[in-house]
């Protein structure tokens, strides 16, 4: 065969009449950053529900890796027990003392503040507050290995081997996070509100017998307490995944994902407290 | 075989700004059996056109055959079954972390067939003892030197015996007698499954060893293509300059 020669008509061997490439970026105007910024948002939120509804295909459909959903409980689960129960512990001590300052000022009366506590807890706080904690530690995380595995070319890898990060990677993290999304919010919500009751009981001689009171707490409030642990698990690692698999660039790239996963998880989090707490309020109202 | 035709790639800066042109109007074509040597300076798409040829981005514009399927309009299932008979070394060798040697010789056969466990166990350990590796199975990829990643890079890449491989800078950061007995290996490899390759490589002097044919890649365009020998006694100026590794010149 002859050697073929792309640009036959150079017209000097030593000046190639190649057109200079575009590396650089161009800076826009003021328009132009938002007109871009608004297309990365509507883009960013496709992708991300591509990623949620696939997830759910291969939760379904996927094949099932021996082992993984477990391996990932035991990552979000056990490695997040402590933080979660020390944070949540000092927060119950935290709001329990403010409310009792309040309650005294108003009504120096302390027969309801376990009760309303407890409500408060499993309501919201308990799964907010957690979930939020979460994200800081497992959305992190998942976001940071993921997007290693991007930068790597673990990702490409993967692809090469039919096997969908989707599956492979998010599915377990989503199975577990859910489950050990309810466990830790359970657990570190009782802490909170023992430690709650411990700090009413220092700070303004309320029996213990007194502060844990469940009477305020119905069914609404575990319905909503319970959707609301439900969102958060699913939401975490399909935000911080999505982060993740959208990393570019190196180390720096990397960095960035991880930055990226915490704000927007913890967003995410607030944005469905807000739309659950309103649904729960039209359906349990009271 | 492997055709490119009127191939070009550009990616958009996020953020704005203009595309960057990666690759422009590329076209080859690499035939069956065919060791294809692809080479060109840092950052003139070698690396892309690999992904492009097994779909792992999709081109801007132009059409990409691979064994007469369209890489270009395929489904994700469709690149998916492609891939079966598609084997890959990536430059940073891509080792998954969390899995062992023996795991990670082993995923693809894991995905991609339905063989047993002791049928998988056997293909590992004949792999392994190829790329000098044996007992190396249960290490993990974290604690191993850079030319044994390579080494089990190499063996994941072809324990499925896929017809055609694809290996993105096979040597790199290896000293010199390392590379040699990687390039020696990949060659016998080839030899052995009558493969269609194309490797990506800067170590010109062993690549040209084992090349049936050669492209040059610069600034994103082919520039190149043809035999070995060719290929060393062209006199294209940009050819000549990076084959000879010459500091006068247009580069």
């Amino acid at each position: 065969m002859t050697p073929t020669l792309a640009r036959p008509n150079a017209s000097s061997p030593h000046e190639p009449e190649l057109e200079p490439l575009e590396h650089a970026y161009e800076p826009l105007g003021f328009v132009g950053s938002l007109g871009a910024a608004g297309i990365d948002l509507i883009v960013g939120a496709r992708e991300l529900y591509s990623v949620f509804v696939r997830t759910l295909h291969y939760v379904v459909r996927g094949r099932r890796e021996k082992g993984a959903v477990i391996r990932q409980m035991y990552e979000i689960g056990n490695r997040s027990f402590l933080f979660l129960s020390i944070t949540m512990g000092f927060i119950g001590m935290i709001l329990v003392y403010q409310a009792g300052l309040q309650a005294k000022r108003i009504v120096p009366d302390f027969t309801l503040l376990g009760a309303t506590f407890l409500e408060l807890l499993v309501r919201d706080f308990a799964a907010s507050l957690g979930a939020l904690m979460l994200a800081t530690r497992v959305g992190a995380g998942i976001a940071a290995e993921i997007g290693s595995m991007v930068v790597t070319e673990q990702i490409d890898a993967l692809r090469m081997c039919a096997a969908d990060p989707i599956d492979f990677l998010i599915k377990p993290r989503f199975l577990a996070s859910i489950v050990m999304t309810l466990v830790l919010v359970v657990c570190a919500g009782a802490i909170s509100f023992v430690a709650g009751g411990l700090t009413a009981n220092i700070a303004f001689d309320v029996p213990l017998r007194t502060f844990f009171n469940h009477e305020l707490v119905d069914f609404g409030d575990m319905a909503i307490g319970l959707t609301k642990c439900l969102a958060y698990g699913a939401a975490i690692p399909i935000v911080s995944g999505y982060c993740g698999l959208s990393t570019f660039g190196g180390s720096e790239g990397v960095g960035w994902a991880t930055t990226r996963a915490v704000v927007n998880t913890s967003l995410a989090i607030i944005i469905l407290n807000f739309f659950i707490s309103g649904a729960g309020f039209l359906v349990f109202p009271g | 075989m492997i055709t490119f035709a009127g191939v070009s790639k550009s990616f958009r800066p996020s953020g704005g700004g203009r595309p960057n042109h990666v690759l422009r109007d590329v076209s080859f074509r690499v035939p069956q059996g065919c060791l294809y040597g692809l080479i060109g300076p840092g950052a003139s798409g070698k690396s892309v056109l690999l992904k492009l040829i097994v779909g792992l981005i999709k081109p801007s514009a132009g059409h990409i055959e691979v064994d007469g399927q369209d890489v270009v309009t395929s489904s994700e299932l469709e690149l998916q079954r492609m891939r079966l008979k598609i084997g890959m070394l990536f430059q940073n060798n891509a080792l998954f972390d969390h899995l062992t040697v023996a795991e990670n010789i082993a995923f693809p056969l894991r995905r991609l067939t339905t063989l047993s466990d002791d049928a998988i166990k056997l293909r590992v350990d004949e792999r392994l003892a190829h790329v000098a590796m044996t007992g190396f199975d249960e290490r993990m990829p974290s604690g191993l030197s850079g030319g044994q990643k390579k080494r089990i890079g190499v063996a994941r890449a072809t324990i499925a015996e896929a017809s055609i491989v694809l290996y993105d800078e096979p040597a790199a950061g290896l000293d010199p007698v390392t590379s040699q007995k990687i390039f020696e290996l990949l060659r016998e490899e080839q030899h052995a499954a009558q493969a269609t390759v194309v490797m990506v490589s800067s170590d010109l002097d062993r690549l040209l060893t084992v090349t049936d044919r050669v492209g040059m890649m610069y600034r994103g365009q082919l520039i190149f293509d043809g035999t070995t020998r060719e290929a060393q006694e062209s006199l294209e100026p940009r050819v000549k300059q990076f084959i000879h590794g010459l500091t006068e010149g247009p580069l």
